[in-house]
């Protein structure tokens, strides 16, 4: 029971981050893209969680949702905010 | 009834997986802004990690693996043999572990050039670049 449980779990999270870097990559708000963005690494840091890497977990949710949106972030106040012409 | 489940389960992560390279390249190489570029670049390597990570799960028939760490300290023959036949593989986490950290640092690096450009061009939209 527990498996089948962990293994829904695994492929919820597998759906949820293609449809969300489907999103992040369609966005022309890059703001909201970068949400987007730091919403499929959520997800990759919840499969990593499910696939036995703890330790990963913890470097990773930092570094991905934390520092990479920031710098992004600070990236497009620098530059500009919309995509396209 | 858990074996083809795991089996099906297998699948649809694997092909998310692949659905997601498509997305981040297809990102990389069609859409204009540098930041967009960047972004993509990001949930590539995110997806190259995961996929690192996947090779050394061992799939759960019969009872759920554990993380690879030892907990009990006299390390005795039996509790290396539980070890091994529960624990995944620490290699590709130990790999994965740095592989985060550089792209990380890359992901820097090519914020700074990102900020550069717009400094001598104006613009990060690479088509406009190349009208001028």
């Amino acid at each position: 029971m527990l498996e089948i449980f962990t293994l829904t779990l695994l492929t919820l999270f597998a759906i949820t981050s293609v449809v969300a870097a489907y999103l992040a990559i369609r966005e022309r708000d890059l703001v909201k893209a970068v949400v987007y963005s730091a919403i499929q690494s959520a997800m990759y840091a919840l499969i990593y969680y499910v696939l036995m890497a703890p330790d990963i977990v913890l470097v990773y949710i930092p570094v991905s949702v934390g520092l990479i949106p920031a710098v992004l972030l600070f990236v497009i106040k620098k530059t500009e905010r919309y995509e396209g012409d | 009834m858990v074996n083809e489940y795991a089996l099906f389960a297998a699948y649809v992560v694997v092909l998310s997986l692949y659905v997601n390279l498509g997305i981040a390249l297809y990102g990389i190489f069609a859409r204009p802004s540098l930041v967009k570029k960047l972004i993509a670049i990001t949930i590539l390597s995110d997806t190259a990690n995961a996929f690192a990570i996947l090779v050394g799960y061992r799939w759960p028939i019969g009872k759920l693996p554990k993380p690879p760490v030892i907990t009990e300290l006299p390390v005795t023959r039996k509790v290396l043999e539980t070890y091994t036949s529960t624990a995944v593989d620490p290699l590709p986490q130990a790999l994965v572990l740095t592989a985060v950290v550089i792209g990380l640092a890359v992901t820097l690096f090519i914020a700074f050039i990102i900020i550069q450009y717009y400094r001598l061009y104006g613009t990060v939209n690479i088509h406009k670049v190349r009208r001028r």
